[in-house]
């Protein structure tokens, strides 16, 4: 059996991450969760990350500078940010912070797995 | 002299009497002449008392008097010699009327009199006694006349033109006019005044003035107080009655009515109706209140936007699970009959039961059964939590009843920096200390807008602060706490803290130190006013560089509590 691809979930909502879980655990992902920025680097650190998943809004460092952050460490992980206001962040942010692709909170469940399973790489179930 | 010292001199002349000053020959001068010394007082006693008399005997003193004094008649005996004229240019040059008293029948002096500026000579005969004030009368008369034609011809109007237009001036202002005769009734009522009070013209006159404002007791009366103390009252909000008996809300300005002698004749009253300014103020609050809203609904909408998220996703997720739940079920009915039949096909059992472990280990019925529970118990969590949201946010969203109710202040506080709290918790942290706290009557929505409107202010100086220190942390106190018979709230911040100079305009309308749309300059004139209305007060201790505490106190004793509606 190949490896399962390794999705790290960031979020400083507890129960965001583990609704997450339940919706992707049949999805044939190895799961990490992080409750932070700063949890999410040393995660990073120990093991090899196939795709980040993180929200925008979060005590000290938001989604998308902790995305800016890898950017300029040179890190091409694909990241998903994960925002109730997509519109408030002006595309040469996402840009610069190499965001692969943005979802919606409340996400639609189906397109949550489309948009990761697309961002991997995987083709269409 | 400028125009202005001009102005207020003849209007201060207009209400205090008129001066006559009379210079009489002493009597050694007297004595040359014939006739002796006359008496000159006498018959301009009869002048009245709206007249005061200055006489002098000594030429020097009567020169000096003239020089300085103002004089609106100067009275000069020829007998006075060479003083005579002296005075007179003196008279002269104080723009002054002079009336000369020419001994004997000298036309000739008389002629020289009128040559050198007399208003009118007065000769000494049988009827002196009589003519004298008449003449000085005449003189004063035309004085008066001559200040109307000043004022007449400064509008360039003559007399009658001026009546008419001051006239007009009255009967088309905007304002209501109305006079109060000493008994306090309405002596006159401008049409204005008429249309305000809703009644026919003329039916105001001779009313009493109490009639329109039975609300109201006699000191809070203004122009009532104007009768009494003869003092003048300026911009008193009070509650009229109209004729149809609908009560509304107008300004009024008072002047005691002062006649020729000084004497009170009455009150002045100009008062306009503030309806539409109150209902302006309302919308104003109102708008103020919902600026605010907007700048929470971010916050609130983020703070259920997660909880919304995982409850709407977890009922996805226990929808799956029911179905994959449902399969092992249907395995487990197929066992259930089998070992149930009447005759048990032991191979047929165990096939039934082989199936029902397969669909067991397919969806891993055990993972979903303990994670069924945890998933809902995650859930009524989250909905437990967009609930309290929401109970916190209702305070703001219904209209005040305008009624005093008991009040916890804690609770309102708490609830009020519960909603305010979502839109900072990112970035400040919040300390409550509330006390033990009995419960105060009054409004608490008002209390609540108070609270937000120091909450928010506080949030913003911190993200001010902010901007220039990124590592600072944020930080809000709120505590509470009963002082001798006062509730003491107060709401404490390390923001940007508050200038001297602005600090003396922070309570003004309008004042902002904010970006356009992030306020209108409301927040905490409005919070003054409304605390202001509890009969409790606001204050505030602010350093630069350190932070802002404000302080609201309110009595527990609504008695203290009752709002001042009287003039300033």
């Amino acid at each position: 059996m190949s490896e399962l691809p390794v999705i790290l979930l960031v979020d400083d909502e507890r129960h965001i991450l583990s609704a997450l879980q339940r919706i992707l655990r049949r999805e044939g992902y190895e799961l990490l969760t992080a409750a932070s920025a700063g949890r999410a680097q040393e995660v990073l650190a120990e093991r090899k990350v196939d795709l980040i998943v993180s929200d925008q809004k979060m005590p000290g460092t938001h989604g998308i500078d902790f995305f800016a952050e890898l950017q300029r460490a040179g890190r091409r992980t694909p990241r998903v940010l994960l925002t109730g206001w997509p519109e408030e962040i002006p595309q040469r942010e996402l840009d610069e912070a190499g965001v692969t692709a943005l979802l919606p909170k409340p996400w639609d469940d189906a397109e949550l797995k489309a948009t990761l399973r697309r961002c991997l790489g995987l083709a269409e179930a | 002299m400028t125009e202005g010292q001009g102005e207020r001199e003849g209007a201060q002349r207009a209400r205090e009497p008129l001066r006559v000053l009379v210079a009489e020959a002493d009597e050694a001068h007297a004595r040359e002449q014939t006739g002796g010394v006359l008496d000159l007082e006498g018959p301009l006693r009869r002048l009245g008392h709206d007249v005061t008399l200055e006489i002098h005997r000594d030429q020097g003193a009567a020169l000096t008097a003239l020089r300085g004094n103002h004089a609106d008649l100067v009275v000069l005996d020829q007998a006075l010699g060479e003083g005579f004229w002296r005075c007179l240019e003196a008279a002269r040059e104080a723009a002054a009327p002079a009336l000369a008293v020419v001994r004997d029948d000298d036309e000739a002096f008389a002629l020289e009199a009128y040559r050198a500026g007399a208003a009118d000579c007065v000769r000494l005969g049988e009827d002196f006694a009589d003519l004298l004030p008449i003449a000085a009368f005449e003189q004063l008369r035309r004085l008066t006349h001559i200040q109307q034609r000043g004022e007449a011809a400064r509008l360039g109007k003559t007399v009658d033109e001026l009546r008419r237009y001051n006239q007009h001036i009255i009967q088309n202002m905007n304002s209501a006019l109305v006079v109060v005769d000493p008994s306090a009734r309405i002596s006159y009522a401008n049409p204005t005044a008429e249309r305000l009070l809703g009644g026919e013209p003329g039916e105001l006159m001779g009313s009493p003035l109490r009639r329109w404002f039975p609300s109201l007791e006699d000191d809070e009366i203004l122009p009532l107080r104007t009768l009494a103390d003869g003092a003048p009252y300026r911009g008193a909000e009070m509650v009229v009655a109209r004729v149809d008996g609908r009560l509304i809300p107008i300004g009024m300005s008072c002047a005691p009515l002062i006649d020729g002698a000084g004497a009170r004749e009455g009150v002045v009253a100009i008062f306009q109706d503030l309806t539409e300014i109150k209902q302006l103020e309302r919308q104003v609050l109102q708008t103020e209140k919902m600026a605010s809203i907007g700048q929470l609904a971010a916050g609130v909408a983020h703070e259920i936007n997660n909880p919304m998220g995982f409850v709407h996703a977890n009922l996805g997720q226990l929808s799956e699970y029911l179905d994959d739940l449902g399969k092992v079920w249907d395995r487990l009915e197929g066992l259930r009959a089998a070992a149930g039949s009447e005759r048990i096909d032991a191979d047929e059992v165990r096939r039934a039961a082989a199936e029902l472990e397969a669909v067991i280990q397919e969806v891993d019925a055990g993972f979903l059964l303990r994670d069924f529970g945890t998933a809902i118990r995650e859930s009524l969590e989250g909905s437990e939590r967009i609930r309290s949201i929401v109970r916190d946010l209702r305070a703001f969203s219904y209209q005040d009843t305008g009624e005093r109710v008991p009040t916890d202040v804690n609770r309102a506080l708490d609830s009020t920096a519960n909603i305010v709290w979502t839109m900072m918790k990112h970035s400040v942290v919040l300390t409550k200390q509330y006390d033990e706290l009995p419960p105060i009557s009054c409004h608490p929505v008002q209390l609540q807008q108070v609270f937000m409107n120091l909450l928010v202010n506080a949030y913003q100086a911190i993200e001010a602060r902010a901007e220039s220190e990124e590592t600072l942390r944020g930080e809000i106190k709120l505590r509470t706490a009963l002082e001798g018979d006062e509730v003491v709230i107060q709401v404490a911040d390390n923001g940007t803290g508050i200038a001297p100079d602005v600090m003396k305009r922070i309570f003004d309308p309008f004042f902002t130190t904010k970006e356009v749309g992030v306020g209108m300059g409301l927040g905490l004139s409005t919070s003054f006013n409304l605390v202001e209305q509890l009969g409790g007060s606001l204050q505030v201790d602010s350093e630069v560089g350190r932070g802002s505490s404000f302080e609201v106190r309110l009595s527990l004793d609504p008695e203290d509590r009752v709002p001042a509606r009287r003039a300033r």
